[in-house]
């Protein structure tokens, strides 16, 4: 069956999910892959949904605007092609970024990793004031491709910290299968 | 004999399983096979006897090797288990072999002490810590139907597995 890849953002209350998710199963959607969140007081919904084929994203987007339309959301539904499965090759590893807010710590620390042909797998930001002014929290997963030197990976993102100062830290990300 | 491995969401992962009791040959087996599925799995640092089908209390575990282990009791195989002491706390991320695709930050205790029968018919006490105890108390829980699954401390600390070389 097909899927779709449905997006919702809107001011955060109780009922969002149950709203959402409900004109998806009325429409015979399965639920796979999803991610949902507060962000600064929104709350927002990325779903990879299982749908019938007869179920078309266009019309799956009124359904949802209408039948949520008394919380206001944001919606949207697009089609996307299936992607197969394929076995990611690199070693996990995490990135914790912290330090005063500005414009371009992400952009900058996702330059210095892509250049490396690091792939982000994983990322959230908090903004965050204090009593000592605006923070920024960046925590990142990303697969590092095999071989790559992680020291050079290091001394980059190092670089790039003294000159935004901000801390960045890397570390090894692998889980222990027991 | 290397028995093959159960994958959630088979129900035998989500049942509290029986004792043992008496080590009989068909216990003696069953340990036989824990250890056998262990030894024949590159990864894995133990074996619960539901994830190998059998509904019973008893696991291996062996965390020879492993860096992230201190106390190391070689293979160990323990009948009907039972928590006699643990103390402290540790956040780690685990995976299970009968949960292919995901990890987890599991909060475990640091030191654990527990006693059972081992394949001797013996009681044994087993004081465990850093990644043996982690160990022991994962396979504990599988006795119990929990998968690391239910114990992750928050919603965003459920990982897609990555990579294994």
């Amino acid at each position: 069956m097909p899927h779709v890849a449905v997006t919702a953002v809107g001011v955060d209350r109780p009922g969002i999910v149950a709203a959402v998710t409900g004109v998806l199963l009325d429409h015979g959607g399965n639920l796979e892959d999803t991610a949902m969140t507060r962000l600064g007081g929104h709350f927002a919904m990325v779903l990879v949904v299982e749908v019938p084929g007869a179920e078309d994203a266009a019309g799956l987007e009124q359904a949802l605007a209408a039948g949520t339309a008394d919380l206001g959301l944001t919606v949207t539904v697009r089609p996307i092609g299936e992607v197969a499965e394929v076995a990611e090759t690199g070693s996990p590893w995490a990135v914790t970024v912290h330090g005063a807010d500005q414009p371009g710590i992400v952009h900058r620390v996702a330059t210095t990793l892509a250049g490396h042909g690091a792939n982000i797998v994983d990322l959230s930001t908090r903004r965050l004031t204090t009593g000592a002014g605006t923070g920024y929290v960046v925590l990142l997963e990303v697969l590092l491709p095999t071989g790559v030197d992680e020291g050079a990976v290091e001394a980059d993102l190092d670089r790039l910290a003294a000159d935004l100062g901000v801390e960045v830290h890397l570390r090894a990300d692998e889980a222990d299968v027991l | 004999m290397i028995r093959p491995v159960r994958f959630f969401p088979d129900p035998v992962l989500a049942g509290r399983c029986t004792a043992v009791g008496e080590i009989d040959d068909a216990a003696l087996a069953l340990g036989r096979d824990l250890l056998d599925t262990m030894r024949g799995s590159s990864h894995s640092v133990g074996v619960a006897a539901p994830q190998i089908g059998v509904a019973r209390r008893a696991f291996c575990v062996d965390v020879s090797g492993h860096p992230k282990a201190r106390s190391c009791h070689g293979e160990v195989v323990l009948f009907d288990p039972v928590v006699v002491e643990r103390a402290g706390a540790h956040v780690g991320r685990e995976g299970c072999m009968s949960v292919p695709d995901l990890t987890g930050d599991v909060l475990r205790a640091a030191t654990i002490v527990v006693r059972g029968l081992g394949l001797d018919g013996e009681e044994r006490t087993i004081e465990a810590d850093a990644f043996e105890a982690r160990a022991v108390q994962h396979e504990l829980d599988h006795l119990d139907g929990l998968l690391f699954l239910d114990r992750v401390v928050a919603a965003d600390r459920l990982y897609r597995r990555r990579v294994y070389r």
